[in-house]
């Protein structure tokens, strides 16, 4: 598995459209059709505010060349604060898993990292 | 009442109220899940309301006893249904910018000169206020036209239509066993997944959720395969066909 690409950043709204541009382009780069691509976008957004909402302040998000495709792992950076309990987590979540091929969320006492294959 | 008493007492009544009362109470889903697919070419009052029309589906199907959150359930339904709504709506042909641009001004030009004149202007006339060639003119304000195959074919000697000009799908074994050929080299390139889904999909005729449940994976990565695979095969039969 190729190690394409690192980002380490503040979780704020500030920051997603730099996000979704980068996935944009490491989707380009790994051939995927702009639907595709649409769609990582999303689920690359939708983790970072799962992690977000889990209390960190900073996250940590690799992209990897997988044998399949692409793989993403999300992870959340430093100690976290107190959890944000938000009704739309589930809805993330669910979301997730209808549009990446595999997803999976790893949780401690609370959520630390999510997996995504596309 | 909770989740599971609301959907029983509707499995059992289909009281129209109480299915009203449901789908305002999960209206805010519909909302979030629209929101998250706007800027992909379609305005958010209109993927508001496939998402809303997907609920109220969702709502009638729905099942308490299978053990699942109504939330979880209906996020893929919405999901899915938008997403067929995109591939629906999409343009049939995809036309580059240029061609676009230059098809609105024609109608814009066409417009201003019929104002202007008081007659259908020419292509003549519509390309020297352009700036373009005529036959540009001619040749971009067909295109992105979809022509049906019943149509006539103006190219046909024998003045049949379309059809016509289409290879019968039905000329005997040979044509079968050398096209069955041209497609095992052309899966050739393919990835041992890519295969699967070509397998399972077309040789077996699974459904796209009944392959992903054996490939372990959803349903909508299966369809985005399955639409690259198709389109990677095309461009080998192609190459194939070229060599």
């Amino acid at each position: 598995m190729k190690d394409l690409m690192q980002l380490q950043l503040p979780l704020g709204g500030d920051i997603m459209t730099t996000v979704r541009l980068t996935t944009g382009g490491i989707c380009s780069l790994a051939g995927m059709d702009l639907d595709s691509s649409e769609d990582c976008k999303v689920c690359v957004t939708e983790s970072l505010l799962l992690l977000l909402h889990a209390g960190y302040a900073r996250a940590a998000v690799r992209f990897f060349d997988g044998e399949d495709g692409l793989r993403i792992e999300i992870a959340g950076m430093g100690t976290a604060a107190d959890a944000v309990s938000a009704p739309e987590d589930e809805i993330s979540e669910a979301l997730l898993g209808a549009l990446a091929a595999r997803v999976s969320f790893e949780k401690r006492e609370r959520l630390t990292g999510v997996i995504i294959e596309f | 009442m909770d989740e599971a008493e609301l959907f029983t007492t509707y499995a059992a009544t289909h009281d129209l109220a109480l299915r009203n009362k449901i789908v305002e109470r999960y209206l805010y889903i519909a909302e979030m899940l629209a929101k998250k697919f706007v800027g992909r070419g379609v305005e958010y009052d209109d993927l508001y309301q496939v998402a809303s029309l997907a609920l109220i589906k969702g709502v009638e199907r729905f099942d308490p006893s299978q053990g699942v959150k109504f939330s979880t359930f209906i996020t893929p339904t919405i999901t899915g249904e938008i997403k067929n709504y995109f591939r629906d709506h999409s343009r049939l042909v995809h036309l580059p910018r240029r061609v676009n641009e230059l098809k609105l001004g024609i109608r814009k030009a066409a417009e201003e000169l019929a104002m202007e004149t008081g007659k259908q202007p020419g292509a003549r006339e519509i390309a020297s206020r352009l700036g373009v060639s005529e036959e540009e003119v001619v040749s971009i304000a067909e295109a992105g036209a979809v022509v049906s195959l019943d149509s006539p074919a103006p190219e046909s000697e024998r003045g049949g239509d379309f059809h016509e000009l289409v290879a019968a799908a039905d000329d005997g074994e040979i044509e079968v066993m050398e096209q069955r050929d041209v497609l095992e080299s052309a899966m050739k390139g393919l990835r041992p997944c890519e295969r699967s889904v070509i397998e399972y999909r077309y040789l077996e005729g699974l459904s796209q959720t009944e392959t992903a449940r054996r490939l372990g994976v959803s349903q909508m990565y299966v369809s985005r395969l399955e639409r690259k695979v198709l389109g990677k095969l095309r461009e080998n039969l192609k190459k194939g066909m070229a060599e």
